[in-house]
């Protein structure tokens, strides 16, 4: 553990140019604990403003092709572009081969694209709290467009690239079952729907398809939707352009503002939970909760008022684990 | 959980994928985080390691030997702390000559275990 | 005893199979050949449906072709390598372009290229216009001797091909007359060796459907498309998988002429009835996986396009000894295993042969590795006396079953491709790759548990060997005379011409015309390698390659 004044060390560092610091600043982040933490308190007198934009849909759909793609494009534009891809660890062993880095094989070695493939340790708050995070380091560095892609449409990946500025659901023609069974989801979060592989068959359908589902949303809350070919780069302008006019409508409305305060709602909840969790589970590790333990087993005590002792308990306690976060393996006693 | 990152480059233009996938894996599967990025060149290696802060980096080399020892010395240049370690068809002059840049080398018919037991021991796990 | 009961299991508890996987009995019987298959135990070589041998008379009239790869450095190089393969009793040659410029089509000057210059020559010659291809072929007797040309790589024939071609034609020498082919496969490099670029697969089989178009109407002789079976078995496919995706491949190739209809369906059978296996340490499975695929060739033909013209319905086969089985501890061993898998591509009858150097698994090979390759094939034909006899496994009981069950599983992975959408389908989805890489992943476990023994590399590690087998290194200058060259064309060549020729060439590739007279005008303008690369580039974009590799 680094401890705090070297985790700001390192914050002064990147934000100086420095990338190495930078990407170790991630590597906190992901780790999650009291060095995250400190992270968030060194991060908090940064300067700097990105815009965020998450990409998701399910797998085989060319989400990192599309996001390759779409780096090119804003890259024409003069446009320093980091890009977050973001997997889950395999669970057996949490080992895991991440991102698909084959595909955004054009940007190596350009040093205006910052390429990061992230994973779950297992923490909690999970992989969205330590996007997040990495997110504001990028923000501080001063990098002002962050791409956030996620390899799937399960709840853990909606979470995390729903909680980006623009949210792009990629799909191709014929939907597939997947997207079939998460359409609501879906639907609830999409700023654009990239219909991708637009020249395969089936795409008028899957339009029309998908126009009818969105009809049914409010007429300010209606997805834009987009045609491209990424492998050929063909609708990548078009995208570009959906993206700027939803940033500039979401801006212009207000709407922005508003889902990035929701989203610092959001955060702070999920945040709020993880430590309560962690300052409980001490509690319970603890003879407090040994001795209500014992109680309710021998039935001197019955259950619900056990529960009521315990967090009473600990909303009196001065929880000396204030500042830990995250990771229960550093954290518990 | 082990949490360490390994990149894993290939530094010639042949695609040969099947051994340095088998080895990705088998590294992921002993709790790593592989992240490959395919054929790069040197300057595309180093920049990868730093972007990924990864714990160790992996190449898979093929041809000429001196292709391998550009990218071995680029990245003990740039990141002198951080451990390399190859396969592929390497022989055995030019293994004599990677392994005195303080790479270890893995060529064919290495086992899996040896190759993952590698890993563990650069990466600091043993 | 009960055959079931006796099947497959000694006392020790090992299970017997092939080295795809086929259960094997301790001995076979007559009824052990299915019924279906006795029929076709009556038929001679030459005969339908060819199991036994393409031809009726074997190699009494015909020794296979010795037939090896070769190719580096420079192409003074490489045509001195080739004259000395040919001194060796070699009876045909193949001229090897280099990979990393050739594969991806880049001139030297590319920085994907510079950023690798060792590399360059290592592989192949390097060639990047006419002017190189011409001193590769000097005094070769291309009249004569049947060449595999280079272009081994889809989107790198239509070069290779046309150079060669128009060496040729400078040469006076007449196309209809020229023996030889290219290759072009599929496997090579959007299976087995992945490249960092390459054309889509469909702009794929659009070059190799324009080559064949081409061939027939001005080279008679020439084999437009071999596809490499051996590509997908060295990059983990089996035996029966190695044979149901090579026809899968083929069914691609003929339908597509036949949806162009611009040439009859008999004479495109026979542009692609020119294929490669590759040979590995089975012994008897390998010989029946040749049997099996003239058996299912001639089925195919029969069945799907209604050719029954034995001229066109009798596969002809090369062979290439397996490369991945060369090891790199105690590598003199590979000249045992390199004569034994060759063996099996003689007992299954195979018109052509390479064997891998036994240096494989250091590098390319040396002029020694080379040698006893030749040597080894040489041995075979001259001491052993396996050439008298056509197919001398034909009515063993075994290798009759054994040829039979390859058939059945190889039709059922072929029609598992079709299911996928089709071979180019397969590909496209990395359906295909995963299959491989779930046949390498089994093997590696069976080699770290025992089960697979590999000598001298997972059991007798001793090593006693005097002799110290070291990589060969190719030659220092290949990339520097290379850049010198690609500069002098550029500066000596006709620059309008080259331009028109180029655009010429860009304006076919966006219509759906046939690219092939096209390519032959740009290499006798002197377009480089690297030029034609940035139209298929620019034009076509890059395939969405569906593995991390």
């Amino acid at each position: 553990m680094a401890g705090h004044d070297a985790v700001a060390a390192l914050v002064a560092e990147a934000v100086g140019g420095s990338r190495s610091a930078l990407a170790r600043l991630i590597s906190t982040a992901e780790r999650g604990g009291d060095d995250a933490a400190a992270l968030e308190a060194a991060l908090l007198p940064c300067h700097g403003e990105s815009y965020s934009v998450g990409i998701t849909g399910a797998p085989g759909a060319g989400k990192s092709t599309l996001a390759s793609a779409l780096t090119t494009e804003l890259q024409a534009g003069g446009e320093r572009v980091a890009l977050l891809a973001v997997d889950p660890s395999s669970p057996l062993t949490r080992g895991a081969i991440l991102g698909d880095r084959v595909r955004l094989q054009p940007h190596l070695g350009n040093p205006d694209v910052f390429i990061r493939s992230m994973a779950s340790r297992g923490h909690l708050g999970g992989l969205a709290m330590a996007t997040c995070t990495a997110r504001r380091v990028l923000e501080a560095c001063g990098w002002p467009l962050v791409l956030i892609e996620t390899v799937g449409v399960g709840q853990a990946e909606l979470d995390v690239a729903g909680a980006t500025d623009t949210v792009l659901v990629v799909l191709n023609p014929g939907w597939g079952d997947e997207m079939q069974a998460n359409k609501a989801g879906l639907m609830e979060i999409a700023d654009i729907f990239v219909i991708n592989k637009a020249d395969r068959a089936g795409l008028e359908a899957t339009r029309r398809d998908l126009e009818a589902a969105i009809a049914a949303n409010a007429p300010a809350r209606r997805p834009a939707i987009v045609e491209t070919v990424a492998t050929e780069g063909t609708g990548l302008d078009a995208l570009r352009a959906a993206i700027a006019a939803h940033r500039e409508q979401a801006t212009a409305s207000g709407e922005l503002a508003q889902r990035r305060r929701a989203r610092a709602v959001t955060e702070l909840r999920d945040l709020a939970r993880a430590r309560l969790e962690l300052a409980l589970d001490g509690q319970l590790a603890g003879p407090a909760g040994e001795a209500l333990a014992g109680a309710v087993t021998r039935r001197e005590l019955d259950i619900d008022s056990a529960a009521r002792r315990l967090v009473a308990d600990l909303l009196n306690s001065d929880s000396q684990r204030g500042a830990s976060r995250g990771d229960p393996e550093q954290d518990t006693p | 959980m082990s949490g360490k990152r390994i990149l894993m480059a290939k530094t010639g233009l042949d695609g040969h994928w099947r051994g340095p996938t088998i080895v990705a894996r088998a590294l992921r599967d002993a709790g790593f985080e592989v992240i490959m990025i395919g054929m790069a060149r040197p300057e595309e290696v180093v920049q990868a390691s730093i972007d990924e802060d990864v714990d160790l980096v992996g190449l898979n080399i093929g041809g000429h030997v001196d292709v391998a020892v550009r990218a071995v010395n680029a990245l003990n240049d740039e990141r002198p702390d951080l451990p390399v370690f190859c396969g592929g068809v390497v022989p055995p002059h030019a293994k004599r000559r990677l392994e005195a840049l303080g790479v270890e080398v893995y060529p064919p018919g290495s086992q899996l275990p040896d190759i993952v037991g590698a890993a563990r021991r650069l990466t600091g796990l043993d | 005893m009960n055959d079931r009961a006796m099947n497959d299991k000694n006392s020790a508890g090992k299970t017997w199979t092939s080295a795809s996987g086929i259960p094997l009995k301790p001995f076979y019987r007559e009824d052990d050949v299915p019924a279906q298959h006795r029929e076709r135990l009556a038929a001679g070589p030459g005969e339908p449906p060819f199991h036994r041998g393409a031809y009726p008379t074997g190699y009494r009239t015909k020794p296979w072709r010795i037939f090896q790869l070769s190719g580096f450095g420079k192409p003074e190089d490489e045509n001195a390598r080739i004259k000395f393969l040919l001194e060796q009793g070699e009876t045909g040659f193949i001229m090897e372009h280099d990979r990393n410029t050739g594969d991806h089509c880049y001139n030297v000057d590319h920085p994907e290229v510079v950023a690798r210059r060792e590399d360059v020559g290592l592989t192949g010659a390097v060639m990047q216009s006419v002017r190189d291809i011409d001193i590769c072929m000097k005094d070769l007797p291309i009249e004569t001797s049947y060449a595999h040309a280079g272009g081994a790589v889809v989107q790198h024939a239509p070069f290779a091909l046309a150079g060669y071609w128009t060496v040729a034609k400078r040469r006076g020498v007449a196309l209809d007359r020229l023996p030889g082919t290219g290759q072009s496969d599929y496997f090579l490099t959007y299976l087995g060796c992945v490249t960092k670029q390459q054309v889509p697969t469909d702009v794929g089989l659009r070059f190799n459907a324009d080559i064949m178009e081409f061939c027939d109407r001005h080279l008679p002789r020439w084999v437009p498309v071999s596809i490499a079976g051996y590509n997908a078995a060295d990059t983990g496919l089996n035996a029966y998988q190695e044979l149901g995706a090579l026809f899968a491949n083929a069914v691609e190739y003929l339908d597509e002429i036949q949806r162009r209809g611009t040439m009859p369906i008999e004479r495109a059978a026979r542009g692609c009835g020119g294929v490669s296996f590759r040979m590995s340490m089975d012994l008897f499975e390998e010989a029946s996986k040749l049997r099996a695929a003239r058996l299912m060739w001639q089925q195919l033909l029969a069945e799907r396009y209604a050719i029954t013209d034995a001229k066109v319905a009798n596969l002809r086969i090369h062979c290439v000894t397996a490369g991945s089985r060369m090891t790199y501890q105690q590598p003199l061993n590979n000249i045992v295993r390199g004569t034994v898998m060759a063996l099996a591509g003689v007992l299954g009858g195979v018109q052509s042969l390479g064997v891998s150097g036994y240096d494989e698994a250091l590098s390319i090979p040396s002029e020694h590795a080379h040698q006893m390759s030749v040597r080894i094939q040489q041995i075979l034909q001259e001491e052993t006396n396996v050439t008298a006899v056509t197919d001398p496994l034909g009515g063993s009981w075994y290798v009759e079953a054994l040829t039979a069950e390859l058939v059945e599983k190889a039709w059922g992975f072929f029609e598992e491709i079709q299911a996928q959408g089709g071979f180019l389908a397969s590909l496209d989805s990395g359906w295909l790759h995963e299959k491989a890489a779930e046949n390498q992943h089994r093997e590696f476990m069976a080699q770290e548990t025992g089960e697979q023994v590999i000598v001298g590399v997972t059991a007798h590690t001793d090593d006693a060997s005097p002799y110290e087998v070291d990589g060969f290194m190719g030659v220092d200058d290949a990339f520097d005379v290379a850049l010198e060259r690609l500069e002098e064309g550029r500066r000596t060549r006709h620059e309008a011409g080259a331009a028109d020729a180029l655009r010429q060439l860009e304006r076919v590739c966006r219509s759906s015309d046939n690219i092939m007279p096209a390519m032959m005008d740009a290499l006798e303008a002197e377009v480089t390698l690297g030029e034609i690369g940035d139209v298929w580039r620019d034009v076509f974009g890059d395939w969405a390659t569906p593995i991390q590799t």
